[in-house]
């Protein structure tokens, strides 16, 4: 994916400035930097819910920029938020079902009943090591199992490319080793993926790409051992 | 020519009504942030009420004129105390305050027809005037007071917004009610005197409605839409802009019946109203701050 | 006598079901705030009575009433599509506004107050319904046929989404789902099925004016789903047997029948308000209303 000088403006304030990076298939990004700088902006526009003042988007060669959110998405772009969104009122199954099925089509999902069937569910459980009952509903789960959930909606709907906006915020540190093999089993079976992510040390022995953002510009990018380095990223989170 | 002056003065009469109802509509509304449609049943409460105090009981005019502000006043505390605070407590959504006040919208309206029983009441206090002519239009003393009276209160509460403590409080709180409780100011008193106010005006509405036309059971019902279009058109959120408002929906309404049947003056409001929710839901004069999106 | 009054009754539970369930698919299941519902039944009881009046037979009047009344379903849904929350609810208000107007006062078409007087009582294949009773076996069969299909719906795969879309809107569009396609469908099925019991109702009663299908009915059927509660089918029919039978006991107390309307409102009004103090879910509701 291409992110070419993308900008975002609210009334005053400058998100987003003259944003590039290049997400290379098969690899993991990250795109860190300290709080405010622009990360989830960028995650907004690239995904189609915020429409972006500059700059465009492409995906595989083709320019998604303006496309409609639920387009891009069908395009191949899987993604999660900070703050976790699943449905509350329905279960597990339904989540997946719902992310892996075709229902849009109504006389289609009329006269058929589940399109997708329990086992290839549990397959897909399993990938996130999530050992629940099915029919578990939304509300009856931990803070750390709805964020494996989410997890795997983002990864059970067909992509090419998946964003991963904090991946491990909040989480405690068992859950975060077992997300963290997740990413890794995903990254050995060619998955391309972008994350967000606060923590430098979750992001450092994980990504082979780092974009650093500030005040909503991109200024430094790299390896992860030469941005651990990188004076202007040190002075980005330190202050100033 | 003359026909356009005559329609425009029509205009400015219904819009001095709709005036007094959309202002306490929107004072409401910018204290309390939800829609009090049951502020229709307040204007109709008041004319019934002088109906009630003037012609059944014999009272003075005036006695039974402020008889009739102070009960709707505390008719429309009444509504705020008895069910939207409780329902505000149970954190009821925006939209449950909406049905709710449409529920009590309907209530009232039949409590009246059950009351008063369905047919057409008038007050007959003013003998009916021939209307004095003046450059070219047609307008009775009753109507010049009606304007004169709407515009006057308009000023006063104008005034009392910006130059008395309670009506800098109101402001506070209809700018930031978290900010404003945190300055000491405490909400409860003024969602109350702002009902209190709200419902004063719409009683007040109530009189002169009930003096310059009839009443009748439903009359609630019409009244609030024109109010609320009113302050739709001007801005929900602002009071000076809900009255301009009003005044455009009861020029625009009447001068429309040079095109279409002047049955048609209600659809031309609604049509404004709907008009405005769906390309300009904030108004000619209001701000978006305040206004809930779920 | 008693026997007629019965069927009355059991008459409009029927029809005033399948506006329930109808209004809960959209407003239940899909979360689409909709102050409108009673227009869609207004719009399909004047386009059947109107065809009905005309000469077509009732098959045609039914089948378009739910066509014409879903037609402007998708208008709500796609003129309102920007909006939100308070705004959403109000612009919907106005909806049911506008088309109460417009139904008032384009009198060349519907006789504005005055009236559709002397609706045609549903006839196909030969078979003209006669009496009451067979006006209530009717009924009955349709509305079991229609809330069986619209069951179908939200139990379906489509039913999920349209239950997403309520839960998190945007969560689903990032699942690569059209929401707005998912909401726009749903209130066109909401809508439909309100135009045909709109039908069924104008034939019933055989009078219909724009004043039915104005602010008393939508505090009646606003009631109805809300005391059923929000999101079940069985709390939508349980809700409206016990919110028609309610006002029943009035006639316990012998009242003229000049109070006896106003008295029915006051009712519906006064448990409205009770159960959103009290008990806001209803009886059997899943959901919060939104």
């Amino acid at each position: 994916m291409l992110v070419k000088n993308v900008s975002k403006h609210f009334g005053g304030v400058k998100a987003l400035q003259g944003c590039s990076m290049e997400i290379e298939k098969g690899k993991i990004t990250a795109l860190i930097g300290p709080n405010g700088s622009g990360k989830s902006t960028l995650f907004n526009v690239i995904s189609s819910l915020v429409p972006q003042d500059g700059g465009m988007v492409e995906l595989s060669g083709e320019n998604i920029s303006g496309m409609a959110g639920f387009r891009v998405s069908k395009k191949g772009i899987s993604r999660t938020f900070q703050e976790v969104r699943l449905f509350k009122h329905l279960t597990i199954r339904d989540h997946l079902q719902i992310a892996m099925g075709d229902d849009e089509s109504l006389i289609k999902s009329f006269l058929v009943f589940d399109t997708v069937r329990d086992k290839r569910i549990k397959e897909m459980l399993a990938k996130v090591h999530l050992d629940k009952p099915l029919g578990t509903f939304v509300t009856d789960l931990s803070y750390g199992q709805r964020k494996l959930l989410d997890l795997a909606i983002a990864i059970a709907k067909p992509h090419t490319l998946l964003m991963l906006d904090e991946p491990v915020a909040g989480v405690n540190p068992t859950l975060r080793k077992v997300i963290r093999d997740v990413l890794l089993d995903l990254h050995a079976q060619g998955e391309t993926i972008l994350i967000i992510e606060h923590d430098m040390n979750f992001v450092m022995d994980l990504a082979q790409e780092v974009y650093v953002l500030d005040a909503g510009k991109v200024i430094a990018k790299g390896k992860p051992k030469a941005i651990q380095k990188n004076k202007k990223v040190l002075d980005a989170y330190l202050g100033g | 020519m003359a026909i356009i002056g005559q329609l425009f003065v029509n205009g400015l009469i219904a819009g001095s009504i709709y005036a007094l109802v959309a202002s306490g509509f929107s004072l409401i509304y910018a204290t309390n942030r939800f829609m009090h449609f049951a502020h229709g049943a307040t204007v109709a409460i008041g004319g019934y009420l002088l109906f009630a105090l003037f012609n059944l009981l014999g009272l003075p005019f005036f006695l039974a004129a402020l008889g009739t502000i102070v009960l709707t006043a505390l008719f429309g505390l009444g509504m705020n105390r008895l069910i939207y605070i409780p329902l505000q407590r149970r954190k009821g959504s925006n939209i449950v305050l909406l049905i709710a006040s449409l529920a009590l919208l309907t209530l009232f309206n039949n409590v009246i027809m059950i009351a008063f029983g369905p047919g057409v009441k008038s007050i007959g206090w003013l003998e009916t005037k021939t209307g004095m002519s003046i450059g070219g239009a047609i307008i009775t003393p009753l109507q010049i007071w009606i304007v004169a009276i709407s515009v006057v209160l308009m000023i006063l509460l104008h005034l009392f917004m910006k130059k008395t403590k309670l009506g800098r409080d109101m402001r506070a709180v209809a700018d930031n009610k978290e900010l404003a409780s945190i300055a000491g100011i405490n909400p409860i008193k003024i969602s109350d005197y702002s009902f209190m106010i709200g419902s004063a005006i719409a009683g007040i509405a109530g009189i002169l409605i009930g003096l310059e036309q009839n009443l009748f059971p439903t009359m609630s019902t019409m009244l609030i839409i024109k109010g609320f279009t009113g302050a739709v058109v001007g801005g929900i959120t602002s009071v000076p802009g809900a009255v301009v408002g009003s005044y455009v929906v009861g020029v625009v309404e009447n001068i429309g019946i040079l095109w279409l049947p002047s049955g048609y003056k209600d659809a031309i409001s609604f049509g404004l109203l709907f008009a405005f929710l769906l390309w300009k839901p904030t108004g000619i004069f209001g701000l978006n701050k305040g206004v809930k999106d779920a | 006598m008693l026997e007629n009054y019965v069927i009355h009754i059991l008459i409009l539970i029927c029809i005033y079901s399948i506006y329930s369930v109808s209004y809960n698919l959209a407003l239940g299941y899909t979360g689409l705030i909709n102050l409108a519902h009673i227009s869609f039944i207004g719009i399909g009881a004047y386009t059947s009575a109107l065809l009905l009046r005309s000469g077509m037979p009732f098959i045609v009047g039914f089948l378009f009433a739910g066509i014409v009344a879903s037609f402007f379903g998708f208008f709500l849904v796609y003129s309102t599509r920007k909006l939100k929350g308070d705004y959403l609810a109000l612009a919907t208000l106005g909806f049911a506004f506008v088309t109460y107007s417009i139904l008032l006062n384009w009198t060349q078409l519907t006789r504005g107050a005055l009236g559709l007087p002397g609706i045609g009582k549903p006839a196909f294949l030969g078979l003209s319904i006669g009496s009451n009773l067979e006006m209530l076996v009717l009924v009955f069969v349709v509305a079991v046929v229609c809330i069986v299909i619209m069951s179908r719906i939200i139990k379906s795969g489509f039913g999920r989404l349209m239950e997403a879309v309520r839960d998190d809107e945007i969560g689903l569009l990032v699942l690569g789902k059209d929401t707005f396609a998912i909401k726009a469908k749903a209130m066109m099925i909401s809508a439909f099925f309100a135009g045909i019991a709109g039908s069924l109702f104008a034939s019933y009663i055989s009078y219909i004016d724009p004043g039915t299908f104005y602010l008393s009915e939508l505090i009646l059927i606003l009631t109805i789903v809300i005391v059923g509660g929000a999101a079940s089918i069985r709390g939508s029919i349980v809700g409206t047997i016990v919110v028609l039978l309610i006002p029943e006991v009035l006639r316990l107390f012998a009242l003229p029948t000049s109070i006896l309307g106003p008295a029915r409102l006051i009712v519906y009004a006064l448990v409205l308000i009770g159960i959103l103090l009290y008990r806001p879910r209803g009886m059997y509701g899943r959901v919060d209303l939104v």
